[in-house]
């Protein structure tokens, strides 16, 4: 499916279901999202940071209403639970199916993203394996002047900030060196078409979505 | 017509000039190599040729740089890393020739060819931050030469490739000079083979440019290694750090095979040997910055058994980045930091303000380090990692961006500082001058492997 088309249709259904109290249209959303997974080979240790990330978070809402609220509801609570894992349910299948690139490629040719945008975002993607080394050394630099810097000690994101502003201006040199000018048209190795399947696909689930909605409590 | 013509130039970053009046026209469609060392100003040449300087940072400051060309002008950086935006090779190639708008047909058989020319095709889907140093040069080689430039600009090409792909890309860029008439401007340290290039050579010394005449050309790329009297070490000494059976690798390419050796207490040992053979990853590997096999014992226990903590209160590494080294905003703040936990005895506080007048950075306490020129920074660094007082000190590349009378200050320091606290120095420098009376021993790296030169050998 095309990617832009698909961020488009993960966006939309997410901020309508924002505004529903529907239980069994997430359970329904949750229920597809998970089948599309293991269609897609999802590992299970995925799996499980799938439900546990979002887990005490979702619990704490839940309680929150069951037990706090003034109404008790047991069935907003459960609403607010599984809306939680429906949000992490969709992010997860828009992320693990589609490759950066191709969104970037997409939104470039399809949305007509400036392409600043589009590549930049994935330049700093690629960065990330290099900020870890970065990291590593400012740890170690601290050791030597008898420092011992911790996850929380406001030297590292300070130290960390300082190499990402030298970064982004190396970068922007690379891709300028490689021939990338600001707004200057550019070919394309591969055509991104939204074909007419794509227009299918999202307007039938849109469709489907609204009378789940309508129909189900 | 192509013309690359540099008009009484001068530029300077952050008011401390790197060019001055530069006056040089590099003919088009011939071989340019820049040679000159580390800091003269080789990568900012190259830079204002190629219209990133004064974009992104410095000032020219007098005169003018005029390019006039067809054609692109294709650059390709001395830090390999720093040169990809995407992922893999192929995904750069097609980035690239999607900017120089290729027509789409057309990109297939393109990135091909470039990939060839690097002789990377194996790797094209691979992740760039998975390949060798040498890897990435090439393919960062292969990238700009898709862009099919008129001028091409390679800044230290060789520093990671091996011998073999230095010979054959050498053989290309041959080719392609005398097919497409591209003009090549090369710099580099490390000058043999490129005689068959038959190259103008050009020398930055002193922020200045001259070109070499045949006679010196002939001299340049036979021999530039200065050389440093030092002697062998005695058979019986004691020693503090002892390598066994080490080696070194950098993705697939080995950097150093087996070798058992000791550096001696309380000594300096220079290290010497060509680019992107190893040198900086030897230093990291005795301050445990990358794996390496085999063993190393500081003062006869292995460093993987001693905690980070204990280690590195032992043992300090002067990074070849200035800033890898400051934690703080301030000048004074790092001087602080310092005096708390530092334990070398020399550094009084009647020393340190003396130590501070005489490297020119007293009344700095409230200046911005990252405010501080190249040079000021790198005396500033040398400065707080002698007051922390660790029994060695591994420095990588401390002199680049010094004059010569500030080297002789920082010269000075140190050696008044070791007569009152001995400190094992483990030093990795191309610059050499001034440094025969402060090395007591000297190791080359090359060929991979590492051995000491001196005496009447």
């Amino acid at each position: 499916m095309n990617p832009s088309l698909k961020l488009f249709l993960i966006l939309f259904l997410s901020l309508e279901l924002t505004f529903t109290n529907k239980l069994w249209v997430n359970i329904i959303v949750i229920t597809v999202c998970l089948v599309l997974l293991i269609h897609y080979h999802f590992r299970w240790q995925q799996f499980c940071w799938l439900i546990f990330i979002p887990l005490f978070p979702a619990i704490a809402i839940f309680t929150t209403i069951v037990l706090f609220s003034p109404g008790h509801s047991l069935f907003y609570g459960l609403v607010l639970f599984s809306r939680l894992y429906m949000y992490v349910s969709l992010g997860t299948i828009f992320t693990f199916t589609t490759n950066p690139l191709a969104l970037a490629r997409s939104l470039e040719q399809n949305c007509h993203l400036p392409s600043k945008y589009a590549y930049g975002v994935l330049a700093a993607l690629n960065l990330i394996p290099k900020m870890k080394q970065a990291v590593t050394t400012i740890y170690i630099a601290g050791q030597m002047r008898g420092v011992t810097l911790h996850w929380w000690s406001p030297t590292l994101y300070f130290k960390a900030i300082l190499v990402a502003l030298q970064w982004s201006d190396q970068l922007a040199q690379a891709m300028e060196s490689h021939g990338f000018v600001e707004g200057q048209a550019r070919t394309r190795t591969i055509n991104i078409p939204i074909t007419a399947r794509d227009w299918v696909i999202t307007s039938t689930l849109i469709i489907l979505i609204q009378i789940i909605v309508i129909a189900l409590p | 017509m192509e013309k690359i013509l540099f008009n009484n130039l001068s530029f300077a970053f952050d008011k401390q000039p790197i060019l001055e009046n530069i006056n040089a026209e590099f003919k088009s469609g011939k071989i340019h190599l820049l040679t000159g060392i580390s800091g003269s100003g080789k990568s900012t040449l190259l830079k204002l040729i190629a219209g990133l300087l004064p974009k992104h940072g410095g000032k020219i400051t007098t005169g003018t740089v005029s390019i006039s060309t067809n054609g692109r002008i294709g650059m390709l950086f001395q830090d390999p890393l720093m040169q990809f935006a995407l992922d893999t090779p192929r995904h750069e190639l097609e980035f690239t020739l999607e900017n120089c708008q290729v027509p789409s047909a057309e990109i297939d058989s393109r990135v091909k060819n470039a990939l060839q020319f690097g002789k990377v095709e194996a790797l094209a889907n691979q992740l760039i931050s998975t390949l060798s140093g040498g890897q990435q040069q090439r393919v960062a080689l292969s990238v700009v030469m898709a862009m099919q430039p008129s001028i091409l600009l390679l800044d230290e090409p060789f520093a990671n490739v091996d011998e073999e792909n230095r010979q054959l890309i050498l053989a290309q860029l041959l080719k392609i000079n005398q097919e497409n008439h591209t003009t090549i401007i090369i710099t580099d340290h490390d000058l043999h083979g490129y005689q068959k290039l038959n190259p103008l050579v050009w020398q930055l010394k002193n922020r200045q440019i001259s070109t070499l005449s045949a006679s010196q050309r002939r001299k340049v790329l036979q021999d530039n290694r200065s050389s440093i009297k030092t002697s062998l070490p005695p058979a019986t000494s004691l020693s503090i750090i002892n390598f066994t059976k080490l080696s070194l690798k950098q993705g697939d390419k080995t950097l150093l095979t087996p070798a058992s050796l000791a550096l001696l207490k309380n000594k300096a040992t220079l290290l010497t040997g060509p680019n992107g053979i190893g040198k900086s990853t030897l230093l990291k590997a005795i301050a445990k910055l990358v794996k390496y096999q085999g063993t190393i014992t500081y003062n006869n226990q292995n460093i993987q058994k001693i905690s980070p903590r204990k280690y590195y209160q032992q043992l300090g590494l002067i990074f070849q980045h200035a800033n890898d080294q400051f934690l703080n905003v301030t000048v004074g703040e790092e001087l602080n930091l310092s005096r708390k936990n530092g334990h070398n005895p020399y550094f009084t506080s009647r020393q340190i303000q003396q130590a501070l007048a005489e490297l020119d950075l007293a009344g700095r306490e409230e200046q911005v380090i990252y405010s501080l020129s190249g040079g000021q920074k790198k005396k500033l660094q040398i400065l707080l990692m002698l007051m922390m007082g660790q029994e060695v000190l591994l420095f990588d590349e401390p002199f680049t961006g010094l004059d010569q009378d500030s080297l002789k200050t920082v010269l000075k320091l140190i050696t008044a500082s070791r007569k009152i606290y001995p400190q094992t120095l483990l030093i990795i420098s191309h610059q050499l001058n001034g440094l025969d009376e402060f090395i007591d021993y000297h190791l080359e790296m090359n060929h991979q492997q590492l051995k000491y030169c001196g005496g009447n050998s």
